[in-house]
């Protein structure tokens, strides 16, 4: 489950406009919700709340190793419209699974933006400013974002720790996105990283207008996918050494007919690593994954199979009444998945190490139960195991 | 003086080298470039042996020695490790990192393990080397400072420079904390096997000769039958009990880091008289352990008697003006437990104070007590009242508590109320009641701690200032007592002897050395290693103490003569309540 301040930050880019999908990190956002996903350690309670549209705080309380917690706050200068309260919000924005892309919508002109009051203009740019303390271990974490321009994004985060060098590290990610391509800049200055990653969406391009004539084929056969290209490259200037990787994705749209899917390729030729992904999206409730990670210098493979299974509650008192009655009829339900009694995701790799993750709501409150297992160690199975309880208002 | 240092053998197998060495790669965190156990592949400690300079010699004698050295080594020896590493440096420079600020690399940050072959060759040491070998407890080498100098990595990444100076910096580090922490273990360790053999029979000839029955072939798990110790007195079973499971115990003498840990702050407690001394459960106590120890070393009873009347008072006196023992002092705590031993000598009751006598002596000689008494001129005025008869029985039973703890004086002593019709000030703290039901001397102590429940907390204060006192005394007493616990080693060494020791059969033979103990597998050598710059200073210090001790004992005589003749003043209630009040201020507060 989404921490409450990411899913805050997901709600400003959200009202933004900014699409976090169309990154070059994003290109394997789907398999890695599937198969990497967290399972909780020990006990964790957060208590959060959007006080005001703009304004949002958060606290954790922990237990792993000594009670530890953190306090953080965020500040919106734009105001989020999301539900967020734990009783009434979109399990679907606060657990992460298939990602199901939309067709690319094209970048706000400037223009769009622009807030003019008596001759003068009075627009600001959307800032987004999180601080987040982590009380016994003294670790500050904090972020400024800001919409530079619609086709652009300025984020700097900062984590001070005095047990890294230096005391701290600061990223500086400079993100251009403008529907066909998208292009990031970054610098770290922990050994001086920098970085540059890019992302191409071939097909059709969401800034060009159609004029030409809709055609009788484009009709018949509607573009049902999109097929993504994409880079990245890293140098650190202090210790000489980089990294780089190159990646394909397809995905299906909505209009495409059969079960929803993505396919990803990602292949490092420094070190030789190849990493297949297939997530099929196998019903409105179920999402599978698998990915194989092969090496060809080392000849280590991986095999990784993960599962995302919502269960929802089923009224069968009433069900064949309302089939009978009316067979495609849909009760507007009071909250979006009110009828979700948990999601599932499990995932298990070649070696036998599993891990289960059952997540939703009871009442007013959020939980994530999860425990890890090595089947392969026989004396102790159980790796770890946790709960986390979110409540925000 | 020459000696002469034979470098082959060394060479010859170092498949159990290996082992340990493995062991203690793989003990500490390692980095995370690091992804797999490391383990030795070759061991050659080459045909150079290091250059040793002689700087200092402690002792000497044909079954042990001691010394500072100054080694140089530049030889030609080399070592080569197997693992295996990240070879992707982006993956482990981002591992150490957090992820909030990270770039988050999607595939660039992969890892990619590599076999690892690192051979350490061109090794330059110089450094000052304690060396302490004694036949019985082998060889301890420690490391005065960081003796490595230089070092070549040669790996599979050399081509790579990144990675070739990180190797270099990260094993550089490691085998720093190797030579300075597992190294004097390693080789203590070594030194002790090879030499088990000898170390074994050695044992069991002891075991013959104290039991005088064949030696059975595990003496340890069957204890004999019939035994008698080397004078031909019959031994009771709990000594047999004590003697046979003793071993056992020694074998295991190691210590956990949170032990060591707790030691090293009881030894800074003792430095800077600080109240707060860490409570170690299961542990003998050297004031308490080593009794023994003026007998087997330099011979001063001065010093045990004070200590032990000192501790008597702490527990037991009554708020006359003599309990104003300075218990905290670490100094002067001979002169100011004078008083108290003569508060005890004015008692009437010629029995206490002949079992103070006795319990001066308590574990060192338990057959030669008798003659121990007779010996010693105040225990004899003393005793005058009392048969001798009446007084061994309970000085036996006496005796076998010394090896504990003091306990808290609550309970009064029954005993001797109701035979002598006054309190003996001395005793309670050691009721028969409260003796340990084994007799087994060095099992009760490691029970005690724990019976010191929360309602004793007060009483459970003077405990440790025998603590503080008695290692000093040992240092003084003891021909060259150097600043132990300098390094871990030494702070366990600092208290597994006294367990070893008080374990030792040596308490029956009074003459024999320390070091000729044969049951003390450990760093014994405490009790002869260490600061030999010290030494002088101690001698001194030693010389100062006893001549102070022999005035304070002239005074005492002179006064116990004086106090002999008139009745007891101290003891004026009830008991009971005199024990009462004491439990209320405990004497260690008085001063």
């Amino acid at each position: 489950m989404l921490d409450f301040m990411d899913n805050v930050q997901n709600a400003f880019y959200e009202a933004s406009h900014w699409n976090i999908d169309n990154s070059y990190g994003a290109l394997n956002a789907t398999a890695r919700a599937l198969l990497d996903f967290q399972t909780p350690r020990g006990l964790k309670l957060q208590i959060s709340s959007l006080s005001a549209p703009n304004f949002a705080t958060s606290y954790t309380l922990g237990n792993v190793g000594v009670v530890d917690g953190s306090v953080s706050y965020l500040y919106s200068s734009l105001p989020l419209r999301r539900e967020f309260k734990s009783s009434e919000l979109d399990l679907h924005h606060a657990i992460r699974g298939y990602r199901h892309f939309q067709e690319l919508r094209r970048p706000d002109e400037d223009w769009w933006w622009e807030v003019w009051h008596s001759g003068k203009r009075i627009d600001r740019r959307d800032t987004l400013l999180y601080g987040r303390i982590f009380l016994p271990q003294s670790t500050l974490e904090a972020l400024y974002l800001r919409r530079l321009s619609p086709t652009r994004q300025l984020k700097i985060s900062a984590v001070s720790d005095s047990s890294l060098n230096n005391g701290g590290t600061i990223l500086a990610l400079l993100q251009n996105d403008v529907g066909k391509y998208s292009t990031e800049y970054m610098y770290s200055t922990d050994s001086a990283l920098m970085g540059v990653r890019g992302l191409y969406n071939f097909g059709m391009d969401p800034r060009v207008e159609l004029t030409a004539p809709v055609t009788a084929q484009e009709i018949a056969e509607p573009v049902h996918g999109r097929f993504s290209a994409g880079a990245e490259l890293y140098y650190g200037l202090l210790n000489k050494s980089g990294g780089i990787s190159t990646g394909l994705r397809f995905t299906t749209l909505p209009n495409h007919t059969g079960f929803p899917y993505t396919m990803t390729l990602t292949l490092n030729p420094l070190m030789g690593n190849l990493s297949s992904t297939y997530a099929v999206k196998a019903g409105s409730n179920l999402a599978l994954c698998s990915r194989f990670d092969f090496n060809f210098y080392s000849y280590e493979s991986e095999l990784q199979l993960g599962c995302e299974l919502w269960r929802r509650r089923r009224d069968t008192d009433l069900e064949w009444a309302v089939k009978k009655l009316r067979a495609d009829w849909k009760r507007p339900t009071v909250s979006p998945d009110d009828d979700v009694s948990g999601v599932l995701k499990a995932r298990v790799d070649q070696d036998w190490r599993i891990g289960v993750l059952w997540e939703g709501r009871i009442k007013e409150l959020l939980f994530t139960l999860g425990a890890s297992l090595d089947l392969k160690r026989r004396e102790q199975i159980f790796r770890g195991i946790g709960i986390e309880l979110q409540y925000s208002s | 003086m020459a000696f002469n240092f034979n470098w082959s053998p060394l060479i010859a197998d170092t498949s159990r080298a290996r082992d340990m060495l493995t062991t203690a790669l793989n003990k500490s965190p390692k980095p995370p470039i690091i992804v797999d156990d490391i383990i030795v592949n070759e061991l050659n400690l080459g045909s150079t042996p290091p250059e040793l300079e002689i700087l200092e010699i402690g002792d000497l004698a044909e079954d042990r020695f001691r010394g500072i050295f100054k080694m140089q080594y530049a030889g030609d020896a080399f070592l080569t490790l197997k693992t295996k590493v990240q070879a992707n440096p982006l993956n482990t420079y981002l591992s150490a990192k957090p992820s909030f600020a990270s770039p988050q690399p999607l595939a660039a940050a992969s890892g990619l393990t590599i076999p690892l072959q690192i051979t350490l060759s061109d090794i330059r040491l110089s450094g000052f080397v304690i060396l302490v070998f004694s036949k019985q407890k082998g060889i301890t080498v420690v490391f005065r400072n960081d003796p490595l100098e230089s070092l070549k990595v040669s790996s599979t990444f050399d081509s790579i420079p990144f990675v070739r100076d990180y190797l270099q910096k990260e094993i550089e580090g490691q085998l720093r904390v190797l030579f300075m922490e597992d190294l004097p273990a390693i080789i203590h360790r070594l030194s002790l096997r090879l030499w088990s053999s000898e170390y074994q029979e050695e044992t069991q000839e002891r075991l013959d000769a104290s039991n005088d029955t064949t030696a059975p072939i595990d003496p340890l798990s069957s204890p004999p039958q019939d035994a008698v110790d080397a004078f031909g007195n019959p031994l009771d079973p709990a000594q047999i009990s004590a003697l046979s499971l003793d071993p056992t115990q020694d074998m295991h003498a190691s210590f956990s880091q949170k032990n060591i840990l707790r030691l090293a702050a009881l030894s800074e407690s003792q430095r800077t008289l600080s109240l707060f001394t860490p409570s170690i459960c299961e542990a003998v106590f050297r004031a308490w352990a080593s009794h023994d120890r003026p007998d087997s070393g330099a011979n001063t009873p001065g010093l045990t008697q004070s200590s032990l009347s000192r501790i008597q008072t702490t527990f037991g006196s009554m708020k006359s003006n003599t309990s104003s023992v300075a218990s905290g002092s670490t100094g002067n705590e001979t002169q100011a437990s004078r008083p108290s031993l003569v508060s005890y000598s004015s008692a009437p009751a010629g029995l206490s104070l002949g079992a103070n006598r006795s319990r001066t002596h308590p574990m060192r000689k338990r057959k030669k007590r008798v003659v121990n008494l007779r010996k010693n001129p105040n225990g004899d005025v003393e005793s005058s009242g009392v048969s001798t008869e009446a007084n061994t029985p309970l000085q036996k039973e006496q005796e076998e508590e010394l090896a504990t703890p003091p306990k808290s004086p609550v309970k009064p002593s029954l005993r001797f109320e109701t035979r002598h019709g006054s309190l003996d000030v001395g005793e309670p703290s050691r009721l028969p009641e409260k003796t340990n039901p084994e007799g087994l001397l060095p099992a009760a102590p490691l029970s005690e701690p724990p019976r010191l429940s929360k309602s004793k907390q007060k009483t459970k204060v003077p405990i440790p200032s025998p603590i503080i006192e008695e290692p000093e005394k040992e240092k003084r007493s003891g021909s060259s007592k150097p600043p132990l616990s300098k390094t871990r080693l030494q702070a366990t060494q600092q208290t597994t002897s006294p367990l070893l020791r008080s374990l030792s059969f040596d308490r029956v033979s009074t003459l024999s050395s320390s070091s000729k103990n044969p049951l003390s597998p450990t760093y014994a050598e405490s009790t002869t290693s260490g600061g030999i710059l010290e030494q002088a200073w101690m001698l001194k210090m030693a010389q100062e103490i006893a001549r102070k001790v022999q005035g304070e004992k002239d005074r005492e005589a002179a006064r116990d003569r004086q106090q002999h003749a008139p009745p007891p003043q101290a003891p004026k209630g009830p008991a009971a309540g005199l024990w009462e009040e004491e439990i209320d201020a405990p004497p260690a507060y008085h001063a």
